[in-house]
């Protein structure tokens, strides 16, 4: 009987490690982001994007797609997380959809972070800088979670990918959404 | 058990970042000193490329040596910069596309892309010095003035942003206010009694049809004016009835009005350009010039 909280600790100790390192080196990801951010000069000048009316506008285009998939996302990683038996296509539809909505947000996140920098001018502007640098954070945290998955607590994944999800879709209420409602739906 | 796909999908942001930031750091030049973060546009900006933009930009240079007004009108654009102490240029150019580039006389040169409700460049030669400067677009108040192809009608058209306020009469009997908004190049005002104008920016003028009264249209031509170019007016009584007098006002001073008492309608007195007054049966007067923000015609 007293071996039941002996047999606990090792595995709780099992996978502490790993994960702190994912999370810190998350927390140090945003940190990064955040100093450069605010320390760069920001340009105000960046490449223009083809088709669209403004930088913006592209912006805000590839912000909605990279939610559309972050949803996508939700779905997916649901089901993977809570039943074994999930379709393998949905583990590969889960990979991809993420690996397509990231790289859709890389362009954006570097006007952002390039030519624009973190503002706090409004609340709005200091939440979706804040939140910007929670978003790459939590990803980066949540990639080195994949990549001891055996040595993650359980929770850690649902966590990290619920934070990614929640951060992406709030980055975009901030700023896409938010130039869809004062200007207006069009390319 | 490592698995390495994940940090290929690290790998692989990491990469496309850095060729988007060496991108960047290619096709920008370094610019301005407002801080500012994610979209910061200002009020009324025209946001598609394919119609002219028509607006007018204001800031600064990076170290603060110059103010910065650009105005764009279709493919023509003036900048005007100003360093206080009478150091002040006045430059014109074109515009190609989201560039523009514009010189000067004596020798200070502009040049500069659009991106949105903001604009960035590059000064150079201003008092010896080169710098770059950043703008943010500006509500901008304009008078348009013109009149009928045949000179029926006279007109005088005020915007303040996107909205605009216009007048427009013979002198004599025929007169009419409109109101209105402007939508990129687009202006379109209409009155009581099916009075109505639309029209057109292009360049420094404005092209359209105006429609006095139901059956009474004509095209007109209206160039951007400087004052004392404007709509005027005056609300007074005059022997007990109220009158609302009009003016159309040319840049030249050359100006048309028509008093309206009840349905009574004759030429409105000479205004005083100097001080907008005006005398009427012994009395003195003032009028008001009109902004495009005004309300002329009630709801």
């Amino acid at each position: 009987m007293t071996s039941q909280p002996v047999a606990a600790y090792p595995a709780r100790d099992q996978y502490a490690k790993p994960f702190l390192v994912a999370l810190l080196s998350g927390c140090g990801v945003a940190l990064a982001l955040g100093l450069y951010a605010k320390l760069h000069h920001p340009t105000k000048y960046a490449l223009d994007v083809a088709g669209f009316s403004s930088p913006l506008y592209a912006k805000a285009w590839l912000t909605t797609a990279a939610v559309v998939l972050a949803v996508v996302q939700l779905i997916t990683g649901a089901r993977i997380t809570r039943q074994a038996a999930a379709p393998a296509w949905m583990a590969g539809l889960h990979r991809w959809s993420g690996r397509i909505a990231i790289l859709l947000t890389v362009p954006v996140i570097i006007h952002c972070i390039y030519a624009l920098g973190f503002g706090t001018y409004s609340a709005r502007v200091i939440a979706h800088s804040v939140l910007g640098c929670i978003f790459y954070g939590a990803f980066v945290t949540k990639m080195l979670c994949l990549v001891r998955r055996d040595a993650m607590p359980r929770w850690a994944l649902p966590v990290m990918g619920g934070v990614v999800f929640v951060s992406l879709v709030a980055l975009w209420a901030t700023s896409a959404l938010w130039l869809f409602a004062t200007k207006g739906v069009h390319s | 058990m490592t698995r390495l796909g994940p940090l290929i999908t690290l790998g692989s942001v990491l990469v496309l970042a850095v060729v988007f930031l060496l991108a960047n750091t290619q096709a920008g030049k370094p610019v301005s000193t407002v801080a500012s973060a994610t979209a910061t546009p200002a009020t009324t900006a025209p946001a598609t490329t394919s119609a002219p933009l028509h607006a007018l930009y204001a800031g600064r240079s990076s170290g603060d040596q110059v103010t910065v007004a650009i105005a764009i009108n279709g493919h023509k654009v003036a900048a005007d910069l100003n360093a206080g102490q009478a150091s002040e240029v006045s430059l014109q150019g074109s515009v190609n596309g989201s560039k523009f580039t514009l010189t000067s006389s004596n020798g200070p040169r502009l040049t500069g892309s659009i991106s949105g409700q903001d604009m960035f460049g590059t000064v150079t030669g201003f008092l010896g010095q080169s710098f770059p400067f950043s703008a943010a677009q500006a509500v901008v108040q304009a008078v348009y003035t013109g009149r009928s192809s045949g000179n029926q009608v006279t007109l005088a058209v005020a915007t303040d942003g996107d909205k605009a306020a216009a007048y427009i009469c013979n002198g004599k009997t025929i007169e009419a206010w409109l109101q209105g908004s402007v939508n990129g190049n687009q202006v379109s005002l209409t009155g009581s009694k099916g009075a109505n104008l639309t029209g057109s920016l292009s360049g420094l003028d404005m092209f359209g049809t105006v429609t006095a009264s139901a059956g009474l249209s004509f095209p007109f031509s209206a160039e951007l004016s400087p004052r004392p170019a404007g709509v005027y007016q005056a609300r007074i009584a005059v022997n007990g009835l109220a009158t609302r007098i009009g003016w159309a006002v040319l840049p030249d001073g050359t100006q048309l009005g028509v008093a309206v008492a009840g349905t009574t309608k004759y030429p409105a007195p000479l205004l005083d350009l100097n001080n907008d007054s005006f005398t009427l049966d012994g009395a003195s007067f003032t009028a008001a010039p009109v902004a495009g923000k005004d309300t002329v015609v009630s709801p």
